[in-house]
């Protein structure tokens, strides 16, 4: 991953990957940006059709590529464009989430909401309050000392 | 003794045909480890035995193509196995109408005991198209069956990591626990599939972390706590440790137990209007 | 006369040559029923008694598990490779059982026969082993039946044998072997006396007799129904080498690595095409025994196996080389292979 631009090197400057679905955070995301609702630009956001397509994989997969937070985000219950994708995220998220904590994997660090199309502004707020979280924490060394490790 | 019941019936249905071959357990001294047998003629089924050295987990062997060809199988199971069964069987990987299952009453195995046995609640099977021995089945408390996992997770994020940095650093990918386990059946395994290549091959740290969290999560939900893979591996991982909490996940959320009820709707590849949320904001 | 060193004189050695940046591996116990050769940092960690054998082998101090062999990054249109890890410093290995050591002369010719691998000898020059004789065997040893023994001193650059008085005869094999004891060791008139060794399990003519005719013997699909296709036996046999370079990283930038392979697992064989010759886990097992007992001896003059018995050990369902090799010396002593 490229430092971002912002980057002066006096701090240090978390990276955050969203996963996020199409037809819901991703048209949210776009909102923001249409509203000129100005949010950090330290989210690298990665289009899926679905939250439902998301694999666990992929938020393992974040951190080695040396993510300090991730997060996850999809239509709200209901309102999946594929119906029930979400739903089976759900699932998966609630028993993912208890082999991450049996890990040691910093909880603080993985982030899942429901933003729809509509919320431009929640999905502001929310990367906004992710990245200030994530550049209090620091960088996660966690992950990248099990990378590092030959 | 169960043994010489054992051996009975399995002349029996060998010698009329009911199966043509018996997959049980094998030992080739008193003293020694017993080992799976695939018996195919009547006159051989004095190599079967049954006491507490039988481990193994053999509904394991029905996935397996070289076996398959062997014909219509007679499988012994201990009630930890024989949930495997139900499992196996609700995710339409067996047809139990051309299997014959003999359950054998276990009041444990390994000396001293396994520590799955202590937390035991299917000492007498339950599914069984024959059943040997008499074995109660008292119900356990959850805390009993994840006592364990309880203790473990009393240390701090920080000391859990550290503790797989170093659990984990062990493992050099011989993939025992995935040959071992009765769910692990999938043709090519995601390890294994390289355009793109998900999970690295490599065993560094970096690629045993994302090996043991790829099979635990592909487990949520169907690992029967065998505990085989845990018996099994070289070098001493404790990775009934990861199972245990996907395991324990799924009965304190949806008060599932993998194998037990064979009715149950699994729980990956399902899901309820209700599932909580309450840490999606 | 022979050279004899105490327990406690060995253990603070071991504390020197740490001390001195060897990079140094014994036996550890890491649970209690898991010994496992690791690097040391301290003699306290070392397990010299009380288990018959670890685990694993000491094959991965030489021939490591996972090994970067060069690196890369993209950059636009210009890429740059990187050399592998630097050479490795001196290494040293104490308490090895003989048997593991007997595999390096065994491997030295695989490594070194159309391609110098200079990976393996690098590591192997910067490598002494320093062997701990065995007092006893379990049911799983063999070494006997491959022309090694308890006591054997093939690979060793030094030998230790128990005196059972809390002292340790010290056998200098090989140059490697004496600076590392040079002046360290006392005399004495004690010599270390080993057991025989196990009963022998075959011999090589039944099984050559077998192999003769054997290929096609439905009996390699009998004897193996009960594999699991893992990889256990391998990478805790002293003398398996197989290997599989990948690459790993992404657009850009990685490394080309080498990381140990399995003939068992399914798809050792697959190839591009799809195609695979060895479709069944019976093909794959004849296979193992065929390179260890019939093809590297011929090619090689030598068995690609020092009988120590880990793949028997390891197996999750008992079985590995020596309950095949048994069967063979049945099947061939009771009348030759069957058509």
């Amino acid at each position: 991953m490229s430092e971002h631009a912002g980057d002066n090197g006096n701090g240090f400057e978390p990276k955050i990957v969203a996963y996020v679905c199409n037809w819901c955070t991703y048209l949210g995301a776009d909102l923001a940006g249409t509203n000129r609702l100005a949010y950090p630009p330290n989210v690298r956001i990665i289009r899926l059709p679905c939250t439902g397509r998301i694999d666990f994989n992929l938020i393992i997969k974040a951190f080695e590529m040396k993510a300090d937070a991730v997060l996850v985000s999809g239509c709200h219950p209901g309102d999946c464009h594929y119906t029930a994708g979400n739903y089976h995220a759900r699932r998966r998220w609630m028993l993912f989430r208890e082999l991450l904590e049996t890990m040691g994997i910093d909880m603080n660090r993985i982030h899942f909401t429901w933003i729809s199309a509509a919320e431009g502004r929640k999905f502001q707020q929310i990367i906004t309050e992710i990245t200030e979280k994530t550049r209090q924490m620091g960088p996660y060394m966690d992950y990248r000392k099990v990378c590092e490790a030959s | 003794m169960i043994q010489d019941e054992l051996r009975q019936l399995c002349r029996r249905l060998l010698e009329d045909g009911t199966v043509q071959v018996v997959i049980g357990y094998g030992q080739s001294s008193d003293d020694g480890p017993t080992y799976p047998v695939f018996v195919t003629d009547a006159a051989d089924v004095d190599r079967l035995v049954w006491n507490d050295q039988c481990f193994a987990n053999l509904t394991t062997y029905l996935k397996r193509k070289e076996v398959k060809a062997l014909g219509k199988p007679a499988i012994i199971v201990k009630g930890c196995d024989e949930r495997a069964l139900a499992v196996l069987e609700k995710e339409s990987q067996i047809d139990r109408t051309q299997m014959v299952v003999i359950g054998v009453a276990c009041e444990g195995v390994g000396q001293p005991r396994e520590p799955k046995c202590a937390a035991c609640d299917v000492h007498m099977p339950r599914f069984s198209d024959h059943v040997l021995g008499q074995a109660a089945n008292t119900p356990v408390e959850a805390d009993r069956r994840y006592a364990d996992l309880e203790a473990f997770m009393k240390r701090s994020p920080a000391e859990r990591m550290a503790y797989w940095m170093n659990e984990l650093s062990r493992c050099f990918k011989c993939y025992a626990c995935r040959a071992t386990c009765p769910m692990c059946y999938c043709e090519r395994c995601i390890v294994d599939k390289n355009r793109p290549q998900a999970i690295d091959t490599s065993p560094t740290l970096k690629g045993n972390f994302a090996w043991h969290i790829a099979r635990a999560f592909h487990l949520a939900g169907r690992c029967v706590g065998c505990d085989e893979c845990t018996r099994v591996c070289p070098a001493g991982i404790d990775l009934r440790l990861l199972n245990m909490s996907l395991a324990k996940a799924a009965e304190d959320e949806f008060g599932y137990r993998a194998g037990v009820d064979r009715e149950a709707e699994p729980i990956i590849g399902s899901y309820s209007l209700k599932d909580k949320e309450s840490f999606i904001r | 006369m022979s050279e004899i060193i105490s327990k406690e004189d060995l253990l603070r050695l071991v504390d020197q040559w740490i001390g001195q940046g060897k990079r140094t591996a014994g036996p550890t116990r890491i649970k209690s029923d898991v010994v496992l050769y690791a690097p040391i940092r301290s003699s306290s960690d070392v397990q010299l008694d009380g288990f018959i054998r670890p685990r694993n082998s000491i094959k991965e101090f030489i021939f490591p598990r996972h090994e970067k062999l060069y690196g890369y990054k993209v950059e636009g249109r210009k890429i740059q490779l990187f050399d592998a890890e630097p050479a490795v410093g001196e290494q040293l290995i104490i308490a090895a059982r003989p048997c593991d050591a007997a595999a390096f002369p065994i491997l030295d010719h695989v490594f070194n026969w159309d391609y110098k691998d200079e990976f393996y000898n690098r590591r192997r020059q910067a490598t002494t082993i320093v062997t701990l004789a065995c007092k006893e065997y379990d049911r799983n040893c063999f070494c006997t039946s491959v022309g090694l023994g308890p006591a054997a001193e093939s690979g060793s650059d030094a030998m230790l044998l128990d005196l059972g008085d809390g002292s340790y005869e010290v056998r200098c094999l090989t140059e490697k072997g004496k600076a590392l004891f040079a002046g360290k060791t006392g005399t004495s008139d004690k010599t270390g006396t080993v057991p025989p060794g196990p009963k022998k399990i075959f011999t090589k003519e039944s099984i050559d007799a077998f192999f003769a005719g054997g290929y096609d013997n439905p009996e390699w699909q009998q004897m193996t129904l009960r594999c699991l296709g893992c990889g256990a036996c391998a990478y805790t046999c002293p003398t398996c080498h197989c290997f599989d370079i990948v690459d790993e990283g992404n657009a850009a930038g990685g490394a080309r690595v080498k990381n140990w392979d399995a003939c068992q697992f399914c798809m050792f064989t697959a190839h591009a095409s799809g195609h695979n010759p060895r479709t069944n886990q019976g093909q794959r097992q004849r296979q193992r025994i065929y390179h260890k007992f019939e093809i590297y001896p011929t090619k090689f003059g030598e068995i690609l196996c020092t009988g120590c018995g880990n793949c028997t050990r390891n197996c999750p369902v008992e079985l590995g080389v020596r309950p095949v090799l048994e069967t063979i010396e049945t099947l061939s002593v009771a009348g030759g292979t069957k058509a």
